[in-house]
């Protein structure tokens, strides 16, 4: 049996990480001790492994823990894994979308700034990101309720 | 001409049979009038991200995502109905 001190040096997470699993239900010591302090199997190492790994995939907490789920599984397959990965991807492959359009906008608003000691009144990039937001304004309003309530 | 478009990721058996009775009612309702398409997500990803495609499978009629997981034949069916009838 391990404690939680070498299981967290075996795998460079800290002792909080550890504990902060535990309360989301993702990883249990197999016991304490008499004086109370949590001891775990190797098993429990491993799953922590999985866990990391998983979290540096980008993978959320909830998604880790349905992984689990399917892991520990006996009628799981590779196909339910392989359906948390796709979805995963689309998701990541959203935001990269997402990201890249936030990339180009401000890309537009730096080439606009002419970099000298003007008053933040004249700051080119705060007056476009202005009236932006006024024209999404008045684009809102002139939407029926139905439409802008969907867009929120 | 209605366009259906239905996602999904290769070598998705569940999928592969649940399109299967759902590619009938195209058959019913005419491919003259109603057109099926099966989309891989793998290689039209970005058009999948475009329309929301987030849960695979999931299907797209001209275009919209109107079903984001398969619907059953019959919602399918009234969906479809729907739209010939409003496009006369």
């Amino acid at each position: 049996m391990l404690t939680i001190g070498k299981v967290a040096a075996s795998l460079q997470v800290s002792t909080d990480s550890i504990r902060f699993y535990e309360r989301e239900g993702l990883l249990s010591p197999a016991k304490k001790s008499d004086a109370g302090y949590r001891l775990y199997t190797e098993e429990a190492v491993r799953r922590l492994n999985f866990i990391k790994h998983a979290q540096q995939c980008g993978f959320s907490l909830s998604e880790i823990r349905e992984l689990l789920e399917i892991k520990g599984q006996d009628k799981a397959c590779c196909s339910d894994v392989y359906r948390v990965a796709i979805e995963k991807k689309l998701l990541l492959e959203s935001k990269i979308k997402a990201f890249k359009t936030m990339s180009q906008a401000l890309t537009k608003l730096i080439e606009i700034c002419s970099r000298d000691a003007k008053p933040l009144d004249a700051c080119p990039i705060l007056s476009a990101l202005e009236s932006s937001i006024a024209k999404q304004h008045a684009r809102s309003k002139s939407l029926p309720h139905g439409r802008a309530a969907s867009n929120r | 001409m209605i366009k259906v478009e239905a996602f999904s990721s290769p070598g998705c058996a569940k999928c592969a049979k649940a399109k299967y009775t759902l590619k009938v009612i195209i058959d019913e309702l005419g491919q003259d009038r109603v057109s099926w398409r099966d989309v891989n997500i793998l290689e039209e990803l970005d058009y999948a991200i475009e329309l929301g495609v987030f849960s695979p499978p999931a299907i797209a009629i001209d275009g919209e995502l109107v079903f984001p997981a398969l619907p059953s034949p019959s919602r399918l069916r009234a969906e479809l109905i729907k739209r010939l009838e409003k496009s006369r």
